[in-house]
């Protein structure tokens, strides 16, 4: 209604009766997209999220959101090999953030200050899932099995839970106490577990699936490979992985002066790593390519980069695309071995294959010969599920085809990651699998893309360096003592802020800011998209501005024709 | 209408409890994406609510009151489109016999400031009123339909400067009105850019602290003078800086004081691409190419008059001035 003054003179913001926002074509909305980081994390965790409540200083409340999809913090904190940072949009800008040191801090902080994991004991009748094996990806599915309400039992054969984490992984790496912490604490939220109990020893599958509603089966890869160079084998033939294992449960490795690991991935590392402490001659033999820039991660070795960089300065010796063709024995007795050049490529067929190079070979004298490429599934106990084959074929929810009521997941299925991480993404996707085939509803994956670069504007951003753990020096990495020193509280205060906030409200201010039509609003508490502005649609021309100088790429313009009827 | 689903605030009240002063409201009618819009917005929010407003004619008071209307929320006055300046010390010398407190802006287009308003402008300087006088530089007369004005950039197209057999655009230089306002020997001139609002609140908190004539020349792009979509109103802007065509530079007592350094100098063509104003420019035309060059001519030249190329990253430099956190701290 216009107001007509005496005098003609206009009252203020009289303007405000003219709705500008019919103007309008295209309408900015918010719309939360995937980080980057989030999408590349095997364990489903949203690094973007807890960023921003670390930079809020809402610690307990970033733990909270981390562990909705990780129970395992302060362990994948230090062993995860932290896809999220590969996947960083910040990467590609200066360098990524360093999420996992955020992850251990939360993870450790958790742990001091005794904070309990936010899940709410299931009543006496709920339903009752049994879980075999209490690796990354039993723990895991326990744990969301019980937040979702089930009754859980928790077996395994060993005395403690932790599984390969507890066996193999050397405590420089992952400290004893964290383990024990992280899975104590876990199994406190209302687990039933039963240690020292073997499936297909002390109980039978059939019995499981006649008592439970559910059963998960995660036993990792417990058996090694057969091995052999051209038939032949050492004497003294000990797999890299039993050699770990003895090493970390009773402190003592065999001595020798100098020993050749074949394979490429964590097991062959870190025992090379173990061996080099005892004063050994280590080489590493693998046909993939050494980690670094420019080498895809399928050509790549499978152990963790920076372990590899660890092991290098700490003396180990690596040759890269590089076989055995033959051992040379003295008897029985392994006095070095003939290697040569390979390469994986393609055949005709389109199939993969190593193809060794004629020509290429040298000799590396050696007195042990170590493998360490990998094993299977155990399979005592589930030869009914196995069927023959090393490795569980399962869905991506861990639905084992055929036994409906079976899942299974963790390094136990085929084209597993072989990861922590990965085997708790299988636990927390087979725990929603469950809790769909307990309701008789189908689970649904919500497939998203993870906005790229190109969608934030970076012209708001400033380069910062990435903060820096402390690495122990190498003359001082004897013993169990943790090599990584992680980052402390004000650094991975600066590290949150680092982040761009992907794809989410980063509340800068900038939309507000910047309109000329005064139509974003600032409120207080959160809007019901878990920003703090609002549109003013009444007003809004739907210049676009906004959404082009949003740092994060939180607003998008939607054509003002799909909103029709509801303005 | 908003997307407050979930809160139970009406936005009306929302509107009224913004933790910011608000200058210039809503409802106005400028076209989408108006940079003088924003610079006139974030001007009166940084000046405050003690101040009065001449406005010469032109886009911003054309678009604000459109009677019986009014965008405004300070006491605000028009008069012609050659007289802001000559107002605005009437107001000042009546606001100082009455022993009032209220700070007097005056503001104007670069029509109304390089050119027909510039004798007013000259006067209210010499005379040393206090008054804050703000330029919002569109670089054209874009109310009437955009005609060149002394402040149009060389080469640029306008409806009576257009690219053809004889020109391609504009022939003359855009003059150097900062220069000229300075040589006022007044206490403060600077230039700013909408594409950095931090910058431009600083400015105007600055010039209003001063007792005497203060001037600011805000680079504010216009959509559709130049060509450009509205939504990219801020993108160009930045560009204009980048590249050196618009120099962001304070001057007091017409001593060069502070600048604002380019952290990369981009290419002036950066800057031009985006803007059908200097499409011609981009033509397979010998002559395009040579006033393409002299453009980056005139941006070096710049660059090496104010000294604007800086030697190490800043933080208030061209790339550091516009930085945003989380919780929305700006510098200024
Ligand atoms: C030396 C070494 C270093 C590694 N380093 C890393 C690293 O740095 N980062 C990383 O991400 N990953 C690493 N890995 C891989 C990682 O440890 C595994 O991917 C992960 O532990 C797999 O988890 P899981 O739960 O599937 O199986 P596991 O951790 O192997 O757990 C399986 C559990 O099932 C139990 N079990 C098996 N069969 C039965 C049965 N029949 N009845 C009852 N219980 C049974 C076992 O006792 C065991 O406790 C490493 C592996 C090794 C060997
Ligand atoms: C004496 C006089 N001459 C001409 C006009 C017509 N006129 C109104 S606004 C305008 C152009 C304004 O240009 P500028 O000052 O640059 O402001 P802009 O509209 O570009 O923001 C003109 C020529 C007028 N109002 N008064
Ligand atoms: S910048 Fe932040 S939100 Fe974006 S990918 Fe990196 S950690 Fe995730
Ligand atoms: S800047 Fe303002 S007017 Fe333009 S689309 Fe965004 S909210 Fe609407
Ligand atoms: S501009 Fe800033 S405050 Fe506005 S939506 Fe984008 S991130 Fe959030
Ligand atoms: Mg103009």
């Amino acid at each position: 209604m216009a107001i007509y003054t005496r005098g003609g003179f206009a009252l203020p913001e009289t303007s405000l009766a003219s709705k500008t926002g019919t103007w309008r074509l295209q309408r900015p909305i918010h719309r939360h997209s995937s980080a980057p980081c989030h999408t590349a994390c095997p364990a489903g965790e949203d690094p973007q999220a807890y960023l921003a409540q670390v930079a809020e200083g809402r610690w307990r409340e970033a733990w909270e959101t981390l562990v909705a999809a990780n129970p395992l913090p302060a362990i994948t904190g230090r062993v995860c090999d932290h896809p999220c940072e590969s996947g960083c949009n910040r990467g590609q800008y200066d360098e990524a953030i360093a999420i996992h040191n955020v992850e251990r801090f939360l993870g450790d902080q958790a742990i001091r200050e005794g904070w309990a994991y936010p899940v709410t004991p299931p009543s006496v009748n709920a339903h009752r899932v049994a879980v075999v094996g209490a690796g990354p990806a039993g723990l895991s599915a326990a744990y969301h099995l019980c937040r979702l309400g089930y009754q859980v039992t928790l077996l395994d054969m060993l005395p403690e839970a932790g599984g390969t984490l507890r066996t193999a992984l050397p405590p420089y790496r992952l400290p004893r106490e964290v383990l024990a912490q992280e899975t104590q604490r876990l199994l406190a939220i209302g687990i039933e577990f039963l240690a020292h109990h073997a499936l297909g020893r002390d109980v039978s599958l059939d019995e499981l699936c006649a008592d439970y509603g559910a059963v998960f089966l995660a036993p990792g890869r417990q058996q090694g490979r057969e091995w052999s160079v051209d038939g032949r084998v050492p004497a003294d033939l000990h797999t890299g992985l039993r050699l770990l294992q003895e090493w970390v449960a009773v402190g003592t490795i065999p001595k020798v002066k100098s020993a050749a690991i074949v394979g490429g991935g964590n097991s062959a590392v870190d025992l090379a790593r173990v061996l080099r402490k005892t004063g050994a001659e280590v080489h590493v033999i693998t046909h993939d390519a050494l980690p670094k820039l420019g080498v895809p991660p399928e050509g790549a070795m499978k152990a963790i980069p920076r372990e590899v960089k660890q092991a290098q300065e700490e003396g180990v010796m690596f040759h890269e695309h590089r076989g055995i063709q033959r051992l040379l024995l003295r008897g029985e007795r392994v006095v070095g071995v003939e290697m040569v050049h390979m390469k994986k490529l393609p055949r005709p067929d389109g199939s993969i294959g190593i193809v060794p190079f004629e020509g290429t070979e040298t000799v590396l004298h050696v007195e042990q010969i170590i493998p360490a490429i990998g094993q299977v599934v155990l399979a005592a106990g589930m030869e009914r599920i196995l069927e023959g084959s090393p490795f569980f074929a399962v869905d991506l929810w861990g639905h084992v085809a055929n036994h409906p009521g079976v899942f299974a997941g963790g390094d136990a299925r085929k084209g597993s990651r072989g990861t922590v991480s990965g085997a708790v993404g299988d636990g927390r996707r087979a725990a929603l699998a469950i809790d769909g085939y307990l309701k008789g509803v189908a689970t649904v994956e919500h497939h998203t893309e993870a906005i790229p670069l190109e969608s934030l504007n970076l012209n708001y951003f400033e380069h910062e360096p990435r903060a820096e753990e402390p690495l122990l020096a190498v003359e001082q990495r004897s013993g169990d003592a943790e090599v990584a020193g992680g980052l402390v509280e004000p650094q991975v205060m600066a590290e949150s802020l680092r982040c761009f906030s992907c794809g989410m409200c980063l509340a800068c201010d900038n939309c507000w800011t910047l309109c000329p039509d005064q139509s974003v609003l600032k409120i207080k508490e959160l809007a019901s998209d878990g920003s703090h502005y609002v549109f003013d649609y009444d007003y809004c021309k739907g210049c676009g501005l906004c959404a082009r100088e949003c740092p994060s790429g939180y607003i998008v313009m939607e054509d003002e024709l799909l909103f029709a009827g509801r303005y | 209408m908003s997307d407050l689903a979930g809160t139970l605030i009406p936005i009306v009240d929302l509107r009224r409890n913004q933790p910011r002063f608000r200058g210039l409201e809503a409802g106005h009618l400028a076209c989408l994406g108006c940079g003088q819009a924003l610079a006139a917005r974030l001007v009166t929010e940084a000046a405050g609510p003690d101040v009065v407003v001449a406005n010469a004619t032109g886009c911003l008071e054309v678009f604000t009151t459109a009677w019986p209307q009014s965008a405004w929320r300070v006491p605000w006055l028009h008069s012609l489109f050659e007289n802001a300046a000559a107002v605005a010390s009437g107001m000042e010398a009546a606001l100082k016999a009455q022993g009032k407190s209220a700070k007097v802006l005056a503001f104007g287009g670069d029509g109304g400031t390089f050119d027909i308003g510039f004798q007013a402008l000259s006067g209210m300087l010499e005379r040393g009123h206090n008054v804050l006088y703000v330029c919002f530089d569109n670089e054209a007369y874009m109310n009437t339909g955009v005609q060149r004005s002394s402040s149009t950039p060389h080469a640029a197209m306008t409806t009576t400067s257009p690219p053809g057999k004889a020109r391609m655009g504009k022939r003359h230089l855009k003059k150097d009105i900062i220069s000229i306002i300075a040589a006022h020997n007044i206490p403060y001139a600077a230039t700013a850019s909408v594409a950095y609002p931090s910058d431009i609140r600083k400015k105007v908190r600055r010039a209003l602290e001063i007792d005497g004539p203060a001037f600011i020349n805000i680079h504010s792009p216009c959509p559709l003078g130049w060509g450009h979509d509205g939504s990219l109103s801020i993108e160009v802007a930045r560009l204009a800086v980048e590249c050196g065509l618009f120099p962001v530079v304070e001057l007091e007592r017409g001593a060069l004081t502070g600048t604002m350094p380019l952290r990369a100098p981009r290419p002036v063509t950066d800057y031009l691409k985006p803007q059908q104003r200097f499409a011609h420019l981009f033509q397979n035309d010998p002559r395009a190419r040579e006033e393409l060059e002299h453009l980056q001519a005139l941006a070096d030249y710049n660059i090496e008059t104010y000294g604007l190329r800086g030697e190490r990253p800043d933080p208030l430099d061209s790339a550091g001035a516009d930085t945003v956190r989380r919780g929305g701290v700006r510098w200024a």
